[in-house]
C-alpha cells in the first residue's frame, strides 16, 4: 500500500541560531520512507540542534520541519528517539518500558484510573506485544530485569524497542552507541541492517517499509556500514560563518547482516567524507557532494511520466 | 579494615549486644541509686517500672464494669490515641499540601517563581515558633496539632519534592514521554512523580522526627491529653517510672513507622535498591 504522504521527513530551508551565534544555516532535507540515514559532522557543528529541531523540542527559528506532512512544533508520536544515555525509565522493567509508548498512546490517565476493568486486559496485550518486540532485538529473555540490571548495550536494545513498537514515521538516533564496547556496538549495528532488510522485504512486497532511521555519530565506518545513505553536516563551506550547513549527502552501500564486516570498500567514501565534512581548508562548492533528494524524486517522476 | 563487611549473623549479634549493654548499664546504675536512696524514682528499678505501668494503663473505677471497653479510658490508651491521631492527620495533610504544590513547583516554572519566596521565607521559621499564630488562628482543638504539624513540615518536604522533581528527571525522559504520545498529567504521574517516589517516602520518612517534635512541644503547652501532656506532668512529679516507659513508647513507634515507610519503598520501588 503506497503511503498517503511520500515523505518521512521534509526539512524545508532551516535556520537556527543562539543570540549571535549562528548555528544552521538553510538545512533542506528529505528522506523518504524505508532509508537509514547516517549524519557525521565535526564537533560542534550542530547535529544536535538538528536533531532536537526534528524532535520538535527546540523548533528552528526559521523554516519548516514535517514529519510525514505534519509540522514539528513539539514532539510528539511521529519522532521517535533514543539517546546515547538515559534512554529507559529506570523504575520500569524492561517489558513495561516497551509497553510504555502503548499505554501511553492507546489509552488516558482518566480510563486507566476510573475504568481499570477496560485497562486490563489491554495491558495484557501491551505487555505481549512488548514481549514480541523484545525477542525481536534478541532480549526476549531479560524482559523482567529493570535498566540497572542490564548492561550498556541491551539498554539500548530495549530503548530501540521501546520506540520501535510506536511505529514512529522516523526514529532518531543520538549517538546511540557512543557509550559501548566495540563487540555490543557491532550487534547493535547488525541489528540495524537487519531492519534495513525488513524494509527491503517489505518494499518488494509492495508495503511500505516500516523502519525510517535517522542515525547521529562520530563514527565514519558506522556511519557508512549502518546506513543506505550517508549526510554530511559541517561548517566547513562558504558560508559557514552563517552556520552549518548539509556539504554531503550519498547514497552508501548496503550490506547485509549476515555478510563478514570488511570496512575496506568503505575506504574511498571514507576519504571522500573526511575531506567534504571534516577539512577546515575544503571551503569550495559542494554540489559535487550533495544530491538532494527532492530532485532525485522530481527527476525520476520526469523520468517514469 | 575501613568498611570490612561483617556476616548478617555478627551483625544481629552485636546490634543485640549494644541493646543488652544499655540494659546492663541502666540496671547497674538503678541498682546504685537505689542503695543510696531506696525510694528515689529518677533512675527507676524493675518493680517501679511495673507500678508505672500499672498506673498508665489503670481503668478509672467508675468505668470498670464497662469491661474491656473501659480501657478506652486509660491514660495509655488516651495518650496514644489523642497523639497519633493527631500525628497521623497532621503528617497526611502535610505530605499532600507539599506533593501537590511541590510537583507542581517542579513542573511548572510559574508555580516555581510564585511559591520560591515565601516557602524559603518559612522555611526559616521553626514552626513552634509559630504556635501563638495558630493558637490565635485555629484555637486549641485538634485543627491547631494538624496545622502545626502540617504547615511545620511544608515547606521543607515541598522543597525537596520541588528539587527532586526538577533535577531527578532528566529533560530526555520528559521528552522521550512525549514522543511516545503521553499528555502533560501523564507525563506528571506516569514519569516525574514515578521517578522521585522513592525520594517522597524518604523525605516523609525524615520529616515524621521534626514533625514528632512539634506535636510534643504543643501538647506540652497547650492541651490535657497526649504524649506531651503526660510528660510534663509526670516528669514535673518526677514519675519517671512512667515518663520512661512513654519514652520507649516514642522510640518503639518511631522506628515501626520508619520501617513501614521503608517497607512502602521497596515495595513501591523495587527499582531503587536499598
Amino acid at each position: 500500500m503506497p503511503p498517503s504522504f511520500p515523505l518521512a521527513l521534509e526539512v524545508q530551508h532551516v535556520y537556527h541560531w543562539f543570540g549571535a551565534n549562528k548555528v544552521l544555516n538553510d538545512i533542506t532535507l528529505q528522506i523518504p520512507h524505508g532509508q537509514i540515514v547516517a549524519v557525521v559532522g565535526p564537533s560542534g557543528c550542530g547535529k544536535s540542534t538538528l536533531l532536537r529541531a526534528i524532535l520538535g523540542t527546540h523548533p528552528p527559528r526559521k523554516g519548516e520541519i514535517l514529519a510525514h506532512g505534519r509540522l514539528m512544533t513539539k514532539p510528539t508520536r511521529d519522532v521517535g528517539i533514543v539517546y546515547q544515555h538515559y534512554s529507559l525509565y529506570e523504575f520500569l522493567t524492561a517489558r513495561e518500558n516497551v509497553a510504555f509508548g502503548l499505554m501511553l498512546d492507546q489509552t488516558s490517565l482518566p480510563q486507566r484510573l476510573l475504568t481499570p476493568w477496560n485497562w486490563w486486559p489491554l495491558r495484557r496485550g501491551h505487555l505481549k506485544q512488548a514481549d514480541q518486540f523484545l525477542d525481536k532485538v534478541g532480549l526476549g529473555d531479560a524482559s523482567q530485569r529493570y535498566p540497572h540490571e542490564m548492561s550498556g548495550g541491551m539498554r539500548q536494545r530495549v530503548a530501540i524497542a521501546q520506540a520501535l513498537v510506536m511505529e514512529p514515521q522516523i526514529l532518531l538516533l543520538d549517538e546511540p552507541f557512543g557509550a559501548l564496547d566495540e563487540a555490543t556496538r557491532e550487534e547493535l549495528q547488525i541489528m540495524l541492517l537487519r531492519l534495513y532488510e525488513e524494509n527491503s522485504q517489505a518494499k518488494s512486497r509492495g508495503e511500505q517499509p516500516p523502519f525510517t532511521i535517522l542515525i547521529v555519530t562520530h563514527e565514519l565506518n558506522e556511519a557508512i556500514y549502518v546506513s543506505n545513505r550517508v549526510l554530511g553536516l559541517s561548517q566547513y563551506h562558504g558560508g559557514g560563518a552563517e552556520g552549518a550547513t548539509i556539504v554531503y549527502d550519498k547514497q552508501a552501500p548496503v550490506f547485509s547482516a549476515a555478510d563478514d564486516r570488511d570496512f575496506a570498500p568503505f575506504f574511498a567514501q571514507k576519504e571522500e567524507l573526511r575531506e567534504a565534512v571534516f577539512d577546515p581548508e575544503n571551503l569550495q562548492h559542494h554540489a559535487e557532494y550533495v544530491t538532494l533528494w527532492k530532485n532525485r524524486l522530481a527527476e525520476s517522476k520526469q523520468g517514469s511520466s | 579494615m575501613i568498611r570490612q563487611p561483617i556476616s548478617p549473623i555478627t551483625k544481629i549479634v552485636l546490634g543485640l549486644a549494644s541493646v543488652a549493654c544499655l540494659i546492663a548499664a541502666y540496671a547497674w546504675l538503678s541498682h546504685r541509686q537505689h542503695q543510696i536512696n531506696p525510694k528515689d524514682s529518677t533512675i527507676p528499678n524493675l518493680s517501679q517500672f511495673s507500678d508505672g505501668w500499672e498506673r498508665l494503663t489503670r481503668v478509672p473505677a467508675k468505668s470498670e464494669a464497662e469491661g474491656w471497653s473501659s480501657y478506652r479510658e486509660c491514660w495509655l490508651w488516651e495518650d496514644l490515641g489523642a497523639t497519633y491521631g493527631r500525628l497521623f492527620l497532621g503528617l497526611a495533610s502535610g505530605v499532600i499540601l507539599s506533593l501537590v504544590v511541590g510537583l507542581a513547583m517542579g513542573c511548572f516554572t510559574p508555580i516555581e517563581a510564585f511559591f520560591v519566596p515565601p516557602l524559603s521565607f518559612f522555611a526559616k521559621i521553626p514552626p513552634t515558633a509559630m504556635l501563638a499564630v495558630y493558637f490565635v488562628i485555629f484555637g486549641t482543638d485538634i485543627e491547631l496539632f494538624v496545622a502545626l504539624i502540617a504547615l511545620g513540615i511544608f515547606p521543607t518536604l515541598a522543597q525537596a519534592i520541588y528539587q527532586a522533581a526538577k533535577k531527578d528527571v532528566s529533560s530526555h525522559a520528559i521528552d522521550k514521554a512525549y514522543t511516545l504520545g503521553a499528555s502533560h498529567a501523564e507525563v506528571i504521574w506516569n514519569v516525574i512523580f514515578r521517578q522521585i517516589l522513592p525520594r517522597i517516602i524518604e523525605n516523609i520518612r525524615l520529616q515524621i522526627g521534626p514533625a514528632m517534635v512539634f506535636l510534643i512541644a504543643a501538647e506540652w503547652l497547650l492541651t490535657d491529653v497526649g504524649f506531651g501532656y503526660r510528660l510534663r506532668i509526670q516528669s514535673r512529679l518526677l514519675n519517671m517510672n512512667v515518663v520512661y516507659i512513654y519514652l520507649v513508647i516514642l522510640g518503639v513507634t518511631g522506628y515501626l513507622f520508619d520501617w513501614l515507610l521503608s517497607l512502602a519503598r521497596r515495595k513501591l520501588s523495587p527499582w531503587f535498591g536499598e
